[in-house]
């Protein structure tokens, strides 16, 4: 079963996703993660406004049997969680790259963004 | 060294995500865990559980060492019956969890995965130092078990064999035909819900006997289910898991299995149990239910306004009730239904309450 890749999006070697929207970033994972952990069943959000740094521990997503870590691909400041997920975990794995959105970071430093992977190079992570 | 079931093969084919678990790979999903979960609480689902053990305890002395080494006077349990018990240490701590079924002149023993080397040893070095005439042979690697569980199971194994399982009691075992090979049945199981389990010492027959009541259950919905399900089925009921239940040394009298001691039998580690019990003051296995979301899990904390009362040893995601669940020992002093604790996750402290276990109770595949 073939895995979805976007092009117009940047990735992270622990198969997070990230889109630039301006000054803001929006980060999830991708459809290799979630295929990976199975049904989702919890996600741990973080806090509104908490200020994190590349590689810090963004949120955590939890399946039946597993509990999984998702990481900063940038720093910046938390500005947007979603919601959604509170009630609807599974978006995470019906949707990863649209409705399955985990946060919105307002990107303190643009370089690191250029340090990620390109679609291509992702590809040949999975 | 990683151990197959026989039927790995099946279970590739069918396309399952497979885990190791007690050194044997398994099948951890088919579909979805939460899926197959609700497919044996509402129709019929099929487990591979070769990875358990299969011990004849046999010889003119089988049923006192029996008796000796589990809690039940085996005298008790006649031809056509099982009973499930625990095996104990002189200290009173769980070795196992079993069933053992009075099949013929023998008794069959089915250990948990990992333990059956532990187990067949234990009892053949008490047989020993009892001057015994009996012992235990462990066919583990011989035999194929199959579980089959969920309210339609009835109507699926009926088609493939002439016995009347109706005339099998709860507990029950028997050896039948099924699908026109031999297998010992049992009206037993691990999901707590109706449901029988096949013992089958020809691999060829049990890939046969597997298809066939993959087919026969079809009308039904059948779906195989993985060890995944499996834990979140027994754990909604509150029935123990070797190596989360019995982590560190646990008693029955701890694990909440009062009920299975058998007082009049004379057993190993009852001195033990009897001192306990006098002494009364020990933990107890708790049922909590988050009233927050999050998941507890094995190893977190639980504590009453900033305190440890205690620790969890089994904790998921009910697939039934959508909510956390969780199997704790608790402090003796701060056990009482509707009593409120915080149990920790990372760094989160989530409301639970104490309930009076199942958590999920028989009626909620009718309500459902």
């Amino acid at each position: 079963m073939s895995k979805e890749v976007r092009d117009n999006l940047k990735y992270t070697d622990t198969h997070e996703w990230l889109k630039l929207e301006g000054e803001n970033a929006k980060v999830g994972i991708t459809d290799h993660a979630q295929e990976e952990l199975t049904d989702i069943v919890f996600v741990e959000l973080p806090e509104k406004g908490k200020k994190i740094e590349k590689g810090d521990e963004l949120c955590v997503v939890e399946s039946v049997k597993s509990v999984s870590e998702i990481y900063a691909p940038v720093s910046g400041e938390i500005v947007e969680v979603n919601e959604e997920l509170e009630d609807s975990p599974e978006l995470v794995n019906k949707k990863p790259y649209d409705e399955g959105w985990l946060v919105e970071i307002k990107v303190s430093d643009k370089k690191e963004i250029n340090q990620l992977l390109n679609s291509e190079d992702y590809k040949k992570n999975i | 060294m990683t151990l197959k079931s026989p039927l790995n093969n099946i279970h590739k084919k069918i396309g399952a995500k497979f885990t190791e678990f007690a050194g044997f790979e398994m099948p951890l999903q088919f579909t979805s865990i939460k899926d197959e979960h609700l497919t044996v609480r509402k129709k019929v689902g099929i487990f591979d559980v070769s990875h358990m053990g299969n011990v004849w305890i046999k010889g003119k002395d089988a049923e006192k060492l029996l008796s000796l080494t589990t809690m039940e006077d085996s005298s008790r349990i006649g031809v056509g019956k099982s009973q499930y018990t625990t095996i104990l240490n002189e200290n009173g701590t769980i070795i196992d969890d079993t069933i053992f079924m009075h099949v013929d002149e023998r008794f069959m023993l089915i250990p948990n995965a990992g333990q059956s080397k532990i187990v067949t040893n234990w009892i053949n070095k008490q047989a020993k130092k009892h001057n015994l005439d009996a012992e235990a042979k462990n066919v583990s690697r011989e035999y194929v078990i199959l579980a089959v569980q969920g309210p339609k199971t009835r109507e699926t194994l009926k088609k493939l064999t002439n016995e009347d399982l109706s005339n099998i009691g709860f507990f029950g075992c028997k050896k039948i035909k099924f699908a026109g090979f031999n297998v010992i049945i049992s009206f037993t199981g691990y999901t707590g819900e109706l449901g029988y389990e096949l013992q089958i010492n020809n691999f060829d027959d049990a890939e046969k006997i597997f298809n066939k009541i993959l087919k026969s259950g079809e009308e039904f919905n059948i779906k195989p289910i993985g060890l995944g399900a499996r834990d979140t089925l027994r754990m909604e009921k509150f029935f123990l898991l070797a190596g989360n239940e019995f982590e560190g040394g646990r008693t029955p009298l701890e694990a909440n299995l009062g009920f299975f001691i058998n007082w009049d039998n004379d057993f190993i580690g009852k001195e033990a149990l009897l001192k306990q019990k006098e002494k009364g003051n020990y933990e107890r296995l708790t049922a909590l239910l988050c009233q927050e979301k999050g998941i507890p899990r094995h190893g977190c904390i639980v504590e009453k306004e900033g305190e440890k009362i205690g620790v969890v040893s089994s904790g998921t995601m009910s697939p039934c009730l959508n909510k956390g669940i969780a199997m704790a020992y608790i402090k003796p002093d701060y056990i009482k239904v509707d009593n409120t604790a915080e149990i920790i996750v990372r760094n989160r402290k989530i409301k639970a309450k104490m309930i009076k276990p199942p958590f999920v109770s028989k009626e909620w595949a009718d309500k459902n």
